[in-house]
């Protein structure tokens, strides 16, 4: 990897890390408030880089245990840290190769033997921070990689049946849309949409319409009559996890099984970055499931629907609970994930994982 | 064992001698014909089963020319065969190999001839089976299970009846399995003699079982082992092994990890430094075999065991089948840490592996339900997670493992619940299978035979005792097949715990080539 000169400590002299752990929590939110383009798993690393280009030099099993207290901090503070832990996990493992490969023994050095200077950690901390840069970097431009490669699935005629609220798959209808390519989109919007889903479904929408694509919106009622007339599905993710199923928002699953049913293909549009090292076998392996159901019985004694209780039903329908607002789509129903490093199976994120880890 | 008098009970060349003309002309046609038969014509019949016509008519020609000077020819024969029986009863059973390929191939003109002339033979030759199963009870060294026991019996004659191949599988009868040790090469070390024996009557069963012990064994056989002069140890112990191997093959073949295990062996051997002192090289072996065993299986074994409870959850009912080590250490794994699950053995004819998993759940305080493999869509209905083990993992994702695995996992999909395979890496194999015909082993047919009652023995030659299915072998277009393994789809495999993560199915050969190089 090319190593462009280290710029050193760029936010050495930022507030936030002067305490380092309960910070990063709140540089992490304001990454993601500020910027709308970022992904969790990048905004997660930056954070990280943040913090350590913040915290003085220190021996390489500190900077380790600080990354690692932090991470689970991170993790602690969101309602559902798979997404994060994406990022996390890639920054930690990437950490120790450069550290292993920047000194043979990174234990050695950390007793600070007669071998090791801490000019020589200087420089080893420099690189990787001068590094992490590159990849996140990397992780940002894998998006208009992956429009560059998914647009050719949109071809003229075809109807793109899509859902939540995906950085990506807008990128990718975007960069189609700007090819002149004459397709049509099925937006799927959920009935209760967050206000970032709202704000981003409206934004999508307008924005091809305005290149002239012809836009229909359609809730999770009508999907199923909606499908028959898609051509495709292309959905985006949170994560991806080792099995190849993907995490994303609630939802999501049934377009997937309504699309294997109609035998209609189903794309994920994905930056590899998302890819996480968990294996679940349900959803219940990743608490997806909690807040979904509630189950409650009446309380009164009258029979009456009182207005107050039926006030409470509407309000709670309203909100669904934040950390079921994901769901987990199994890999038999994706058939192909699109990353910028091409189309891949669902199988072959084991192994893009294990190469990672290996 | 009978004197010879008693009509050749036992003895492996099984002439009938019984005073009925017939039999002995044919016993006689046998004597002309097997020597010179077994290099020729051996090999051609032994290979395909539409010879028999063929062959048929060449034994009738002994019959028909040997009647004019039949009384004659009777004590020639007789005389003969004492000779032949005082032979066998030195080198019995347990020949060398050699010998089983003869084995192997002898017995077929009989047979032929048998079938078509006489059917009065078939009593005279159950009766001839039981006083050899008496014969071979009294020489038994090991306590044997019924099931094994009752392998063992009949293995003598195995090949001398009718051919009950079946057709499709002709390739995987190899010789019949060694059931002694007689007739071993003096190069076999005790310790391997014994392991034989306990691998032959599934005293020692699975593949890690197996593996261990066989690694154990070797240990002995290393540091009993003395470089012959005019060579070195790197170049002659890795031959040296090659024969203690094949003596165990003998017995079954080599499951996967043992394969492994002794490539990896045979990479250690001769990587050893030959200006390396003998006692320092064998050492630093035994040494090199401990860490094999700690690193592939004790400490993959714990890792998984690990990685495997932590999938486990309150209120789990998990199905299981057979028995598997690693299985086992999981669900006691997750039982030490709290859990509270049941657990549904599913087990099989004839090895019931089940029983002894049950068994230890039990003991552990485990709720257990057992049952046989008939069973299965009836228990299967409130399974919410299944583990199986593995014999070997395919490098296309299938999963090798004991018959009815596949039907198990197949029906734990059919209630959607997820299917986990546990297997340390030394199981993962390069092969490819695509179906469970080309590669199986397939364990001796008798196995399948329910266990003879001591008292049914004594008249077992009765009339109803001879149309019962201990006379398969007599009994026309009747095949008996004891396959040991299936392979299951890997579509119906969930997740695949390995010592280096859990990953799909199809990516088991990453795990083939991180490991392969280590």
């Amino acid at each position: 990897m090319p190593t462009p000169p280290p710029e050193t400590q760029p936010n050495a002299q930022d507030p936030d890390f002067e305490q380092a752990s309960p910070s990063i929590v709140t540089y992490y939110n304001k990454l993601l408030d500020l910027d709308h383009e970022i992904t969790k798993p990048v905004a997660a690393i930056e954070s990280l880089t943040a913090l350590l280009s913040a915290s003085p030099p220190s021996t390489v099993s500190e900077t380790l245990a600080l990354i690692e207290s932090s991470t689970s901090t991170l993790k602690a503070s969101v309602p559902n840290p798979i997404a994060l832990s994406a990022g996390t996990d890639l920054f930690q493992r990437y950490i120790v190769t450069a550290l292993q490969s920047g000194s043979s023994d990174p234990r050695g050095r950390s007793k600070r033997g007669p071998g090791s200077s801490p000019d020589d950690f200087g420089a080893i901390r420099a690189h990787l921070l001068a590094n992490s840069k590159l990849v996140i970097q990397r992780a940002k431009e894998a998006r208009g990689s992956i429009a560059r490669i998914a647009k050719r699935f949109v071809q003229d005629g075809s109807t793109v049946l899509t859902c939540g609220a995906s950085r990506v798959v807008s990128a990718v209808l975007n960069a189609a849309a700007d090819d002149g390519v004459l397709f049509q989109v099925i937006y799927v919007q959920s009935s209760n949409p967050t206000k970032r889903e709202q704000g981003f479904g409206r934004d999508l929408v307008l924005g091809l319409r305005g290149k002239e694509i012809p836009v229909a919106v359609t809730s999770f009622d009508a999907v199923a009559t909606a499908m028959a007339k898609a051509s495709f599905c292309m959905v985006g993710a949170e994560s991806v996890v080792e099995n190849g199923g993907i995490t994303s928002s609630l939802g999501t699953r049934q377009i997937g099984l309504l699309a294997k049913s109609l035998r209609k293909p189903f794309y994920v549009a994905v930056e590899s970055h998302k890819f996480v090292r968990v294996y679940p076998l349900g959803p219940e392996d990743l608490g997806l499931e909690t807040g979904v159901l509630d189950f409650k019985v009446r309380e009164g004694e009258d029979d009456r629907d009182t207005s107050s209780e039926r006030e409470q039903l509407d309000e709670q329908e309203a909100q669904p609970v934040e950390s079921s607002r994901l769901d987990l789509t199994p890999p038999e129903l994706i058939t192909g994930l699109v990353t910028e490093k091409g189309v891949q199976t669902p199988s072959a994120v084991s192994e893009e994982l294990i190469k990672i880890w290996y | 064992m009978t004197p010879a008098a008693s009509s050749g009970g036992g003895s492996k060349q099984q002439d009938p001698i019984v005073a009925d003309e017939t039999a002995v002309v044919n016993g006689n046609g046998d004597q002309g014909k097997a020597p010179a038969a077994t290099p020729k014509d051996g090999p051609k019949n032994n290979q395909k089963g539409k010879k028999t016509s063929e062959g048929a008519p060449k034994g009738d020609a002994g019959p028909n020319s040997g009647k004019p000077s039949g009384k004659e020819l009777k004590e020639r024969a007789k005389a003969e065969k004492q000779a032949k029986r005082a032979k066998e009863r030195e080198g019995k059973q347990g020949q060398p190999v050699a010998d089983f390929k003869g084995g192997n191939i002898a017995p077929e003109p009989e047979s032929k001839i048998g079938k078509s002339p006489g059917k009065d033979q078939p009593p005279s030759k159950s009766h001839q089976r039981r006083r050899s199963s008496a014969g071979a009870h009294a020489q038994k060294p090991l306590p044997l299970r019924p099931a094994a026991a009752a392998a063992s019996v009949p293995k003598v004659q195995e090949t001398l009846e009718e051919d009950n191949r079946v057709p499709l599988l002709e390739h995987l009868y190899g010789h019949p399995r060694r059931t002694t040790i007689a007739g071993a090469s003096k190069d076999v070390h005790p310790s391997v003699l014994a392991l034989g024996l306990q691998i032959g009557a599934y005293e020692i069963c699975g593949s890690n079982a197996r593996c261990v012990a066989m690694l154990l064994v070797f240990q002995q056989v290393i540091s009993s082992y003395t470089t012959p002069v005019a060579t070195s140890l790197p170049r002659h112990l890795t031959t040296h092994l090659s024969s203690q191997i094949d003596y165990l093959i003998s017995y079954r073949p080599l499951s996967v990890s043992q394969g492994n295990a002794i490539r990896w062996l045979k990479v250690a051997i001769s990587a050893v430094d030959i200006s390396t002192p003998e006692e320092q090289a064998k050492s630093d072996l035994c040494i090199g075999i401990d860490n094999f065993i700690r690193e592939k299986i004790s400490v993959a074994d714990q890792v998984i065991a690990a990685s495997g409870a932590e999938r486990i959850k309150d209120g789990d009912v998990i199905m299981t089948y057979a028995k598997s080590s690693i299985v086992e250490k999981t669900l006691a794994e997750a039982f030490y840490q709290g859990k509270r699950f049941k657990v549904v053995v599913i087990d099989s004819h004839p090895l019931y592996e089940g029983r002894n998993l049950a068994r230890a759940l039990v003991d552990l305080g485990v709720e257990v339900q057992y049952s046989l493999i008939n069973g299965l869509a009836h228990v299967v209905g409130p399974v919410t997670k299944t583990f199986l083990g593995a014999h070997a993992m395919m490098s296309n994702g299938r999963l090798y493992s004991r018959l009815g695995t596949a039907m198990v996992a197949m029906m734990a999909k059919d209630v959607n619940s997820p299917v986990m395979v546990c297997c340390e890496s030394v199981k993962v194999t390069d092969r490819v299978a695509l179906d469970s015909f080309v590669h199986n082993e397939i364990a001796p047919e008798d196995e399948l035979l329910p266990p003879r009652m001591p008292e049914n023995g004594q008249n077992v030659d009765s009339d109803s005792k001879s149309l019962s299915l201990y006379n398969w072998r007599k009994t026309p277009n009747l095949q008996l097949l004891n396959l040991m393994y299936d392979l299951t789809p890997a579509e119906m495999i969930d997740v695949v715990i390995t010592e280096a993560g859990s990953m799909p199915p199809n990516a088991i050969a990453m795990v083939q080539s991180l490991t392969a190089n280590t």
